[in-house]
């Protein structure tokens, strides 16, 4: 392995351009190995402090795939050592009031964050929010994410898996997109109608909801007839 | 523990699942290596990932995408 302690700035972006081409060399997958694995000791520092000061139990993701990493870097013009979730984990919480709670608990707890709040200002209709810690000069990020945010978010990743990976950033099939904005919409209606009390607002979201599912249901199986020849995975 | 998955995106299916003890960290961050040299070798193009949890129940409950297909993801309430 090589240690990642030598590996210069200058050499990660080279690498980072090498990663945005088709084909990956071994030595480059060894290399970013090696870059990966420099996320480590951060990771278990601060999955460690949630864990130990706030009783939470995230599930963790010490390095993010070469997939996601190589796409990453396709897609948009970042440096790959811009990247800020390369080492991260995840928060399943019980609605938006003990998503603030935890984001607040999570701001006092690390010295340096970055609060990215996607719920009024979603991204692509992905809504959670994601607090950057600093650590030793690395970066890792916490997602938290309400049950409803949640479930949204594995659909977007799912489908854009299956069915077309532009899905989750707005484009591709557009019945999918349309009903995806409209679930992601009605997630943060109830949401909020949820936490303000108000029942004319949750009534309506949940309505609206379950309208959305019903469509989305129905978009899945005509979606599953189409790709008849290779149903496997995506539904048994 | 730790989980090594190997994902085949297309068909949305998960191909193979290790775990190791959390104590076993290092052979884990080696086996993703191998696997993903072995991949390339054959120019498979899954994705390879390593993930943390207190236990596969966990994992299936924050990584839902991995383990359910669309269908039972469109039908099954947020948990």
């Amino acid at each position: 392995m090589i240690p990642s302690s030598e590996l210069s700035k200058h050499q990660i972006d080279r690498l980072g351009d090498r990663l945005r081409k088709a084909d990956i060399s071994d030595d480059d997958l060894r290399l970013l190995d090696s870059y990966r694995r420099s996320f480590t000791e951060a990771y278990e520092a601060v999955v460690g402090q949630i864990r130990n000061q706030l009783g939470l139990e995230p599930t963790g993701r010490p390095a993010k795939s070469t997939t996601s990493i190589s796409e990453k870097l396709r897609r948009e013009s970042i440096r790959l050592s811009q990247m800020q979730d390369i080492g991260g984990c995840r928060l399943i919480v019980e609605g938006i009031g003990k998503q603030d709670e935890v984001t607040a608990q999570l701001r006092s707890l690390f010295d340096k964050t970055i609060i990215v709040d996607r719920r009024d200002h979603p991204s692509h209709g992905y809504r959670a929010v994601h607090v950057i810690v600093g650590y030793r000069g690395k970066l890792i990020e916490i997602q938290i994410r309400t049950g409803l945010q949640h479930l949204w978010a594995e659909l977007s990743e799912k489908l854009s898996d299956v069915v077309d990976n532009a899905i989750k950033y707005g484009s591709g099939n557009e019945e999918i997109v349309s009903v995806l904005a409209n679930l992601s919409q009605d997630t943060m209606n109830i949401e909020k109608g949820f936490k303000g009390k108000d029942l004319e607002l949750l009534q309506a979201g949940f309505q609206h909801y379950s309208e959305a599912l019903g469509r989305l249901q129905d978009v899945i199986q005509d979606i599953l007839r189409r790709l008849e020849g290779r149903k496997d995975g995506i539904s048994d | 523990m730790v989980f090594l998955i190997e994902y085949d995106r297309e068909r949305g299916r998960i191909v193979s699942i290790r775990s190791f003890a959390d104590s076993n960290g290092d052979r884990a961050e080696e086996s993703r290596l191998q696997l993903e040299l072995e991949l390339n070798l054959k120019g498979v193009k899954n994705e390879v990932v390593l993930l943390e949890a207190e236990n596969e129940e966990a994992l299936r409950r924050t990584h839902r995408r991995y383990f359910e297909d669309l269908t039972e993801l469109a039908t099954a309430p947020a948990h």
